[in-house]
């Protein structure tokens, strides 16, 4: 008998294992479009209370991704080339809030930032209550997404080749120029997918959210609230627009990231 | 005396280099034989700056240098795999240390179309990196490592990566080189590289100079 090599019972076998998890990925998404009533989809497309929390969810998970990359590139640079005590310590740390419960993560950061902490009465001394505020919620999104950011920066700095930097060196860089010009540069595939990654982790955030800031609302906060309030049919809109803006997002940051 | 080596000495692991002493004209050509293994790499890394040495001087035109940052040092490196940065078109590989330097847009025009003139690389001056050859790297290399004028040239086996035709090519160009004036330091383990053109050798085995001539 032929053998063919298109064709193999293993692949086969393999094809129809992943297809079952693209079932169990898509068909939920899929259904909430689909289930969508057209009166209501349409009254929660003009309210103005679900634009606003998706204006607000967006923006501070932008932010907070653009401040937290002054600190994060800095230290996965670090971690990718060097090696000092307590690194692997180090490391774990940052991969800390990925482990634990986000809505152990929301008590963790209430009781940093409430008044009674140091951060919260320095705060409240200057007029500005943190618990509650965009500042809490842009706390809580950067505590749960920077390990993804670091991680994926970490990963492409220390696939650039020591060499090149080096290379740098000897032609008058400085470190910090072989920094910006070679080693960011380079790892720019990496860095851009881990600037993605935080955003999107951060952007969908609830639990630990909820927790330091129920008001002002962001969008997976109002889907809950709406959700406990009024039933599904009324969360369900809310979290198809939603839904339905982060997937465009993502597709815009993905061709982007790939160009 | 252009370059002088003093009592180099440098350890890593059980490695010991050293301690060598030796010295350059201006001008000259150096070549540094030995087995791999011998600490060829490690000495032109301790001259650039890229490592730092144990004890001994390395003092260029009279300046001492062994302790300073690679970026101070008056020295170009040819890496053995040449190190050119993928991110870069050709001109703008060679064009680094220039920027690095504050050179007016005019000035960097202009050395580097001398340069890609000399190493006959014009047309390749808006390409990619990827898309060069074996042969066209090296010379794009040799081009970024002396566009900022250093006063001594390190190569670190130049002509390993390539073939035996474009080896005698590369061995033309380096000949031009030394003939311009460049002070050359050439690190390689195959002799016949440097033949006609070494003005001085060093034979270097497991860390010291077994002989000078």
């Amino acid at each position: 008998m032929r053998f063919n090599r298109s064709f193999n019972f293993t692949y086969l076998i393999f094809v129809l294992l992943g297809a079952v998890i693209l079932i169990f990925l898509i068909a939920p998404l899929l259904g909430l479009f689909i289930s969508l009533k057209a009166p209501e989809f349409f009254f929660t497309l003009s309210d103005k209370q679900v634009g606003e929390s998706i204006y607000r969810t967006l923006f501070i998970s932008a932010l907070v991704t653009i401040i937290a990359s002054f600190f994060a590139l800095p230290l996965a640079y670090i971690l990718a080339r060097k090696n000092f005590p307590f690194k692997g310590l180090i490391e774990a740390i940052i991969d800390l809030p990925i482990v634990i419960p986000h809505s152990a993560a929301g008590i963790a950061l209430l009781g940093f930032i409430s008044r009674d902490s140091l951060l919260g009465s320095l705060a409240s001394s200057v007029g500005l209550n943190l618990v509650g505020s965009p500042i809490a919620i842009g706390m809580a999104m950067a505590f749960v997404s920077i390990p993804f950011l670091i991680n994926s920066a970490r990963d492409g700095f220390t696939a650039v080749p020591v060499r090149l930097e080096q290379a740098a060196e000897t032609l008058g860089a400085s470190r910090y120029r072989v920094f910006t010009q070679i080693s960011l540069p380079l790892a720019k595939r990496s860095v851009i997918s881990g600037f993605v990654l935080m955003f999107a982790r951060g952007m969908s955030e609830f639990g630990a959210v909820v927790i330091v800031a129920y008001h002002p609302m962001t969008t997976p906060v109002l889907i809950f609230d709406r959700f406990n309030s009024f039933g599904l049919d009324y969360a369900r809109p809310v979290a198809a627009i939603f839904v339905a803006v982060t997937l465009v997002l993502f597709i815009f940051l993905r061709i982007y990231q790939k160009k | 005396m252009m370059l002088k080596i003093d009592s180099l000495e440098f350890s890593i692991g059980d490695f010991n280099l050293g301690p060598l002493s030796f010295q350059l004209e201006e001008g000259g050509y150096l070549a540094v034989f030995g087995p791999s293994g011998a600490g060829k790499s490690i000495l032109m890394e301790l001259i650039a700056g890229l490592r730092m040495p144990k004890g001994g001087k390395i003092i260029i035109d009279s300046v001492d240098y062994t302790f300073s940052s690679p970026k101070s040092r008056p020295v170009g490196l040819l890496f053995q795999d040449y190190a050119l940065f993928p991110h870069l078109s050709v001109f703008d590989n060679i064009a680094f240390s220039l920027k690095i330097l504050k050179n007016s847009k005019t000035q960097i025009d202009m050395r580097v179309n001398m340069l890609s003139e000399y190493f006959s690389i014009e047309k390749l001056l808006k390409r990619d990196i990827g898309s060069l050859s074996g042969g066209e790297r090296q010379r794009v290399a040799l081009a970024r490592a002396i566009a900022h004028q250093p006063r001594v040239l390190l190569l670190d086996e130049p002509l390993s990566a390539l073939d035996e035709e474009l080896r005698k090519g590369a061995q033309e160009t380096l000949k031009n080189l030394k003939n311009s004036g460049q002070t050359i330091i050439h690190v390689t383990h195959n002799r016949e590289e440097v033949e006609g053109m070494a003005t001085k050798s060093i034979l270097l085995g497991q860390g010291f100079i077994k002989s000078v001539f």
